[in-house]
């Protein structure tokens, strides 16, 4: 077991501090930039009374300069802060479990009957033991998109909300690793540093209204004026509207890319801790190729889904093209982070699941490393490699196979329940996804395909 | 006169402040043996919930595996040595050998265990069994609890460790009854070393 994921754990905190700094800095600078605005005004305004008055009888002349830069470094300070102040009370307010109610979050009971809630359950208090975390209450949310995510403010208000695309497609261990993902952003504080610069970016962007209602309110207050002297003001004062407009918005702007850059990062840093947490990277990085191949990838539909769009597990909404305003990296660099040898295949939808249809024993053994693995292989792995090219199929007609005396893979693609999407999906492309899947559970080369469950045993 | 009290004062002055010192490392060697055993608990309240398991499991298992009865009989009997184990362990975390035999009994567990579940594949209905998937999953989910419960005792155990054989704690703890270093757990190192057998014939 390697322990790079320490060093990827330390580059993510190392990249996290230096763009927080970056952050700070462009806050720093939009201050200063008002600050030196305010001494230009003060200057204008020294200079024009001096005109009026005739004669040096601006008895604070030096002084007044500064002080209106004071004066306006302090205003744009507490604008920002107070918008940034109220913002995170709207944000935190409720928990974790408003954001998890508001998109559609179900709470599983404790004592469900359910077999697949009941796994996800048990997953999460094993995930809580591993991170030594508090246990958080448990939402599902109904969507297909495979995607789960973390929210709330502090560990002890935090929850897990999960779609039912996830706990349904994915297998245990896969499942294991996105759990241990969230638990991550809640074991690192993510969620509160993600609602800090939600905050101080709402503030910023309220110079900019700022900036925009002075504006407006100048256009009148212009036409009204006559009078010559007040022109300086009038002049500073119109300045200070296009500056507070234009730092807004290019500060509200940049401080998003900033945003998005440092959720990225927290991104690889839960994704090492998954593997730290769990001891197990192919749980995590066979969730991600299964995003990678599923239908609806990691997509959510409720209509609130953006609000809570940097806490998911993977890209849960569209975030634009260009990657640099997206809160989550590409999904291959995510997986090649965990798995540099990654072929570049994608899994298909629908891990064999022990719960769904003709139970596999095999992951009741003490689950750690090469002991899981190899053991699943022995039950599940003729099926599994079926699984790479049934996943695409239909799930109705799918089910509907699985209902049936197992024929094994054989009869499963030839059954022809491939083709409908074969737009996206070439059958070598789907041969080699499954055949990758086969290549990680070694014994499935030596298994006659289709005689599981009934293979002839010693 | 003067030179003498002030030496006397200066010793005093020394071993006031080595007193507390001393007090210092003895308080920090009891708060991380506390955390062991903090997490010894951990452990046993999944161990317990695993022996608690097993019966149930068993006495479905029964009913689609009668020719297996060799196999049911070890399960059972192992999971009794186990509870034996796991009791002798509880009373005193810091006795080696208590702690010992536990492993051996949990590994124990851990193959006839694993034996059931080769054995229980060649059984389709079995394993069609609703009550049986959900004890299956309960057992897949406590023994998970239990490996990540070690991590954290074993984390726990070689902070400890590390921490009373450094100098100076190495001083205070041999005087303090910190004498004896605790063990790791390793009880299912020997079902990782076993490759999973597959034989066609």
């Amino acid at each position: 077991m390697s322990t790079r994921f320490f060093e990827q754990q330390d580059s993510a905190r190392g990249q996290t501090t230096r763009l927080i700094l970056l952050f700070s800095l462009a806050v720093a600078a939009i201050v200063i930039a008002l600050a030196a605005i305010g001494y230009g005004v003060g200057a204008a305004s020294v200079e024009s009374s001096a005109r009026s008055l005739g004669g040096n009888s601006a008895a604070d002349a030096g002084v007044r300069p500064w002080l209106f830069a004071f004066l306006f470094g302090a205003g744009a300070l507490a604008v920002i802060g107070l918008g940034s102040l109220y913002q995170i009370s709207q944000l935190r307010w409720g928990g974790g479990t408003r954001v998890a109610e508001s998109v559609g979050g179900r709470q599983l009971a404790h004592h469900t009957s359910d077999p697949l809630e009941r796994r996800l359950l048990n997953i999460v208090e094993e995930m809580a033991i591993a991170s030594g975390t508090p246990v958080p209450p448990v939402y599902l949310m109904e969507e297909p998109g495979i995607n789960a995510f973390a929210a709330g403010y502090l560990p002890g208000d935090a929850v897990v909300g999960v779609t039912r695309g996830a706990i349904e497609n994915l297998s245990r261990d896969e499942l294991q690793g996105v759990i241990a993902h969230e638990f991550s952003h809640i074991f690192n504080g993510d969620m509160r540093t993600n609602i800090r610069l939600i905050g101080i970016l709402h503030g910023i962007l309220l110079l900019s209204l700022i900036g925009h209602w002075l504006l407006r309110s100048m256009r009148y207050m212009h036409l009204g004026s006559n009078n010559k002297n007040n022109g300086g003001v009038i002049a500073a004062l119109l300045m200070l509207g296009v500056v507070l407009l234009v730092l807004g918005s290019l500060g509200s702007f940049l401080g998003g890319l900033i945003k998005a850059a440092v959720s990225r990062q927290r991104e690889y840093l839960a994704d090492a801790s998954a593997v730290q947490f769990t001891r197990n990277p192919t749980g995590i990085s066979g969730a991600l190729k299964r995003i990678g191949g599923a239908i609806f990838g990691g997509r959510l539909q409720h209509p609130n889904a953006s609000m809570a769009s940097h806490m998911y597990f993977a890209q849960g909404v569209f975030e634009g093209l260009s990657g640099l305003l997206a809160t989550h990296p590409p999904l291959p660099k995510r997986i090649l982070a965990i798995e540099p040898n990654w072929d570049g295949n994608y899994l298909a939808e629908a891990a064999e699941s022990s719960l769904r249809a003709g139970a596999s024993f095999s992951a009741a053994q003490p689950a750690t490393g090469a002991a899981r693995e190899s053991r699943s292989a022995r039950s599940s792995g003729a099926d599994l490699a079926a699984a790479g090219l049934s996943g695409l199929a239909p799930t109705s007609r799918m089910r509907e196979l699985d209902r049936q005396p197992r024929g094994g893979s054989a009869a499963r693609a030839a059954a022809g329940v491939a083709p409908d999407r074969s737009a996206q999906y070439s059958v070598p492309e789907m041969m080699a996804a499954a055949d990758q899947v086969g290549r990680r559970r070694r014994s499935i080369r030596t298994t006659p395909s289709g005689c599981w469950p009934n293979c002839p045993r010693a | 006169m003067y030179i003498a009290l002030i030496v006397l004062g200066g010793l005093a002055g020394i071993g006031v402040l080595l007193f507390i010192y001393g007090v210092t490392i003895f308080n920090q060697l009891v708060t991380l043996r506390n955390r062991v055993d903090n997490a010894f608990a951990q452990i046993e309240v999944q161990l317990k919930r695993r022996h608690d398991l097993i019966p149930n499991l068993v006495e479905i298992a029964k009913g689609y595996m009668a020719h297996e009865r060799d196999t049911l009989e070890a399960v059972i009997k192992a999971r009794n040595a186990a509870v034996t184990g796991l009791q002798g362990a509880a009373g005193d975390p810091g006795d080696a050998q208590a702690m010992t035999a536990m492993m051996g009994a949990e590994k124990g567990l851990s193959g006839a265990l694993g034996r059931l579940f080769a054995l229980a594949e060649a059984y389709p209905d079995l394993k069609a069994n609703q009550n049986m998937i959900q004890l299956t999953e309960e057992l897949t989910s406590t023994e998970n609890k239990i490996s990540f419960a070690r991590q954290g005792y074993n984390d726990s155990v070689t902070e400890y460790n590390t921490y009373k054989q450094t100098f100076p704690p190495v001083l205070v703890a041999g005087l303090t009854g910190h004498g004896q270093d605790r063990r790791h757990l390793e009880f299912d190192s020997a079902a990782i070393a076993e490759a999973p057998k597959v034989s066609f014939n």
